[in-house]
């Protein structure tokens, strides 16, 4: 641990920052031209967050401020922690769990800011977010569970390397299907994307815990948002699909994943938050568990098997 | 420091107390914190005398490793909850009584730790079952402590058998020799009737029904000692059915599954359930303790698979859990405690917004809860992580699932009492009330500063634990200077504090420098054009998981299942006593007679 290594931490959360939010703003235009709008300008998402930054806002008490620094530092510490196309600011701290839970330390810095808000809104959709959380995250982690038991190794670099150079039959969504179809479910439900964006629903209880937010605190949340959805998007890319040899690669792959995602989003309706949390202990729970049965007692997808 | 010493002392101490709160309630009160303070002083001293061995009457101890990590762990939850006893005791009904008992139940649990035969460890257990049943019975509810009486007297008979079992072959009561020569039918039945006790105690699936009635109904001061120490009681239990009873040997020619014997695998199993059941059962609860006490049984459920597991990671996962669950979930009962102190009750629904109150308060439940969920920089990470790389090792798959579910659900039941009880809104009654002072927040404040300690210089504990598993013969897990090796992964706590602090300072910093936001009261909030005035109405905290709840609101309760069974067992007393206790003196006759002759057919036929 050295002074160059928050020096790249910091260039990496930059480097993130403009790559994820120039993504989203593109995507704004996919998802308006799926519902044959013309959509905003590539770049309106950063005009969004700017604009907030700048604007007054207002506050509800030590913790509402409190939350979101918390939130974004969390999610920030987790970024830096990512490896990207094999590089990490910080070697060796890439493991799977201590990426899942450092993130779960911004999402209760949010959920801690949201319910100190005072709004019942806010704390409904804190209570239907962490209801979500426990809906896909169980089948994701027993799919990663089997991971780590295959490959013997909890990083994600080293999980990512293990599958390039064998093509794109490598990549442990096509080793293990189940396992991969699983994990695609549930990045849709980490994303909040419909049909399992019931917790931001805007008009059914006014964007839940985003209800008080304004000025630089939304600045912070939009910021926020962006990190966390490259975090998610990333962990299921360095898992599944190999993450990338070098950083245009996983650029490409990591645009291609998002899109898809985003697209898929675009014409979905909306589950209840209780029949969220039965479908995935249904469907994808079912695959996770018998992709890992699978794994341990046949070895079926450690080796290649076609 | 000599054990000898601190036994007697304490135990001198239990009596003068009860005659010192006669005279003064608030001296009585002090002098159990002077008492406990001087326990867990002294039996830090300890270290030193490790593998000494002495009697005292007919008791004999031996200073052991794990018997040390154990005690002082209990005797930190004892000592800090002290803290707290002075200014109860005018809401007690008996307060001698009371600090009579709290001592006395915490010498019974250094002595029960240090035992070296079973004899000893069996009084010194059972004078922590009776004290500690005088005292719940002093909190809300007489019938919790019945439940707490009955479920652990099944556990200390069974217990007791499978002594006087394993005495009948080997001859002797000394621990370490004690279950030499079993083998077979008898072994298994030795193995599940002297591991009950500690099932019990841990609260694991089907005894946790103890657990909310004696910790929920418990006075406010001694909760944090059921689930901080006295639960961890069943741990020693469960580490000796491996060690002591050297469970893997034995049934090493019997069915395995995933390279573990079947008995041990069939206990990690219900492990597995007391964490799916301790978790939906707290997500549903309204009452605070009662939360976090069914949160002990889940954690009860982490510790016990990572005890069992007697392997390099997740034995030492599980070890370190019973710390670091002692620190986080005595800090939150405390925490719960001091606003009761405040506002009187533990009912989320009756409370709001206490984080403008009482802002220290918030700060220990605060790190207490991301301890106890297991989320860095905070020690529940830390032995949680060692146990997932332990059960993703042996490829466990069941039991992954069920640990995971427990620890995602832990985000859901941790984080309803810190939203209902101290974000939202504050409630008109409660807008004056005041911080609690200095005193009792000083325990609160260092259980605070040692799970922050534990999480990011987790090394600390380990190494002590590296020591227990060299003791009992297994190879220790992999420390270097800061970090945790296993053979999946590798941990570095302190650099993931610092990254962690790292982008905490950018955001504060990006924070600062932006225009300083407007202080807007908390009523003034979007509420879709409504005039609400009234805080309370704009306060969601009853069914705070509602849809989720909808989901297994019909599934079966494990109490009410008790209770029918208790009915039918009164059903068939009643019947006895009238057939045999009648009016008519020769019907009594008649029916002896009848049974008389009856069992000696059968005993004739047998």
């Amino acid at each position: 641990m050295n002074v160059m290594s928050f020096v790249y931490g910091f260039l990496v959360l930059l480097g993130v920052f403009v790559f994820q939010t120039t993504l989203t703003g593109l995507n704004r235009k996919v998802t308006a031209r799926l519902q044959k709008r013309y959509g905003a300008r590539w770049y309106q998402q950063f005009l969004d967050i700017f604009k907030a930054l700048r604007k007054d806002s207002t506050s509800h008490g030590w913790v509402f401020d409190f939350g979101v620094i918390m939130a974004l530092g969390g999610i920030m510490a987790t970024v830096i922690f990512i490896p990207v196309a094999g590089f990490e600011a910080f070697p060796g701290l890439d493991n799977i769990f201590v990426i899942s839970y450092l993130l779960a330390v911004g999402m209760l810095g949010m959920a801690m800011s949201a319910a100190g808000s005072g709004n019942p809104w806010a704390s409904i959709g804190v209570a239907r977010a962490l209801t979500n959380m426990l809906a896909y995250d169980v089948p994701l982690m027993i799919v990663i569970f089997t991971l780590i038991f295959a490959f013997d190794s909890s990083s994600l670099s080293e999980i990512a390397a293990l599958q390039q150079g064998m093509g794109i039959l490598g990549w442990n969504a096509f080793r293990m299907p189940l396992g991969g179809i699983v994990a695609v479910i549930a990045l849709l439900g980490m994303l909040g994307k419909k049909p399992f964006d019931s917790f931001i629903a805007p008009t059914e209880i006014a964007s839940g815990p985003m209800v008080e937010y304004g000025g630089k605190h939304l600045g912070f949340m939009f910021i926020l948002h962006e990190f966390m959805t490259f975090i998610e998007v990333s962990i299921i890319l360095s898992l599944f699909f190999g993450g990338g040899a070098t950083i245009w690669e996983y650029m490409l792959k990591y645009a291609v994943l998002y899109t898809f995602m985003n697209i898929i989003s675009g014409v979905m309706p909306r589950f209840k938050i209780d029949q969220a949390v039965k479908y995935f202990y249904r469907v994808p729970l079912a695959m996770a568990i018998v992709q890992g049965l699978v794994v341990i007692f046949t070895g079926l997808g450690v080796t290649l098997w076609f | 420091m000599n054990l000898t010493i601190i036994l007697a002392v304490t135990v001198v101490l239990a009596v003068v107390s009860f005659f010192i709160t006669r005279l003064n309630k608030k001296a009585g009160g002090f002098l159990t914190v002077i008492a406990s303070l001087f326990a867990f002083v002294g039996l830090f001293l300890l270290k030193g005398s490790i593998g000494g061995e002495f009697s005292i009457f007919y008791f004999s101890f031996k200073i052991t490793m794990v018997g040390w990590y154990f005690a002082l762990i209990m005797v930190l939850a004892y000592s800090m909850t002290s803290f707290f006893n002075p200014f109860w005791m005018d809401k007690m009904m008996y307060p001698g009584s009371y600090n009579f008992m709290y001592l006395l139940s915490m010498a019974g649990t250094i002595g029960m730790f240090f035992a070296k035969d079973f004899i000893t460890l069996f009084i010194f257990w059972e004078t922590v079952v009776w004290s500690s049943t005088f005292i719940i019975q002093l909190g809300k509810s007489r019938k919790a402590s019945y439940v707490y009486y009955v479920v652990s007297a099944i556990g200390s008979m069974a217990t007791l058998f499978a002594i006087m079992m394993a005495y009948s072959v080997s001859g002797t009561f000394v621990i370490s020799e004690a279950f030499a020569g079993l083998s077979g039918g008898a072994a298994i039945a030795v193995f599940f009737t002297f591991i009950l006790s500690g099932l019990a105690k841990i609260g694991i699936f089907p005894f946790h029904v103890w657990l909310p009635a004696a910790h929920g109904n418990a006075p406010h001061t001694f909760s944090p000692v059921l689930s901080g120490g006295l639960v961890k009681m069943g741990a020693f239990i469960a580490f000796l059915s491996v060690t002591a009873f050297p469970a893997y040997e034995i049934f090493s020619g019997m069915f395995k599954v995933m390279g573990t014997p079947f008995p041990i695998y069939f206990l990690m199993a219900l492990g597995a359930i007391s964490i799916i059941v301790g978790t939906l059962m707290a997500i549903k609860q309204e009452d605070a303790k009662k939360l976090l006490a069914y949160s002990s049984v889940a954690n009860g459920g982490y510790i016990l698979i990572g005890i069992l597991m007697l392997d390099q990671v997740g034995f030492a996962g599980g070890m370190m859990h019973l710390v670091n669950h002692a620190v986080a979930s005595a800090a939150a009962f405390l925490a719960i405690a001091a606003v009761a102190y405040r506002t009187g009750t533990t009912k989320m629904s009756e409370m709001g917004g206490m984080i403008h109150r009482m802002p220290v308060t918030y700060i220990v439940y605060l790190v207490a809860i991301i301890s106890m969920a297991g989320i860095p920089p905070m020690g529940g990470f830390v032995s949680k992580w060692l146990i997932f790389q332990g059960l993703a090792d042996k490829g466990m798959l069941f039991l992954a699932a069920a640990a995971f579910f427990g620890s995602i659900g832990s985000f859901m039941y941790v984080f309803r009492p810190l939203s209902a009880v101290f974000l939202g809104q504050t409630f008109t009654r409660d807008l004056k009330k005041k911080e609690v002072g200095f005193f009792m927040m000083l325990p609160m404040l260092i259980l605070t500063a040692l799970s922050i300690l534990a999480g990011v210089f987790p090394n600390t504990i380990l190494r002590v634990i590296t020591e227990i598993q060299a003791s009992v013969g297994i190879s220790p897990v992999t420390l270097a200077e800061n970090t945790i090796v296993t053979v999946n992964g590798y941990l570095d706590a302190f650099r993931v504090f610092i990254v962690f602090g790292f982008g905490f300072t950018i955001a504060f910093v990006i924070f600062i420098v932006r225009r300083k936001s407007k202080k807007v009261e908390l009523m003034d909030t979007y509420t879709s054009a409504e005039f609400i005035h009234t805080r309370e109405l704009l306060h969601y905290s009853s069914k705070f998981y509602a849809p989720f709840e909808r989901l297994y609101d019909k599934a079966p309760d494990t109490m009410k299942l008790y209770k029918k069974i208790a009915v039918k067992i009164g059903e068939l007393g009643n019947l006895t006593e009238s057939l045999f206790y009648g009016h008519k003196p020769e019907k009594t006759v008649f029916w002896v007679m009848i049974t008389g002759i009856f069992v000696v057919i059968i005993g004739g036929v047998v």
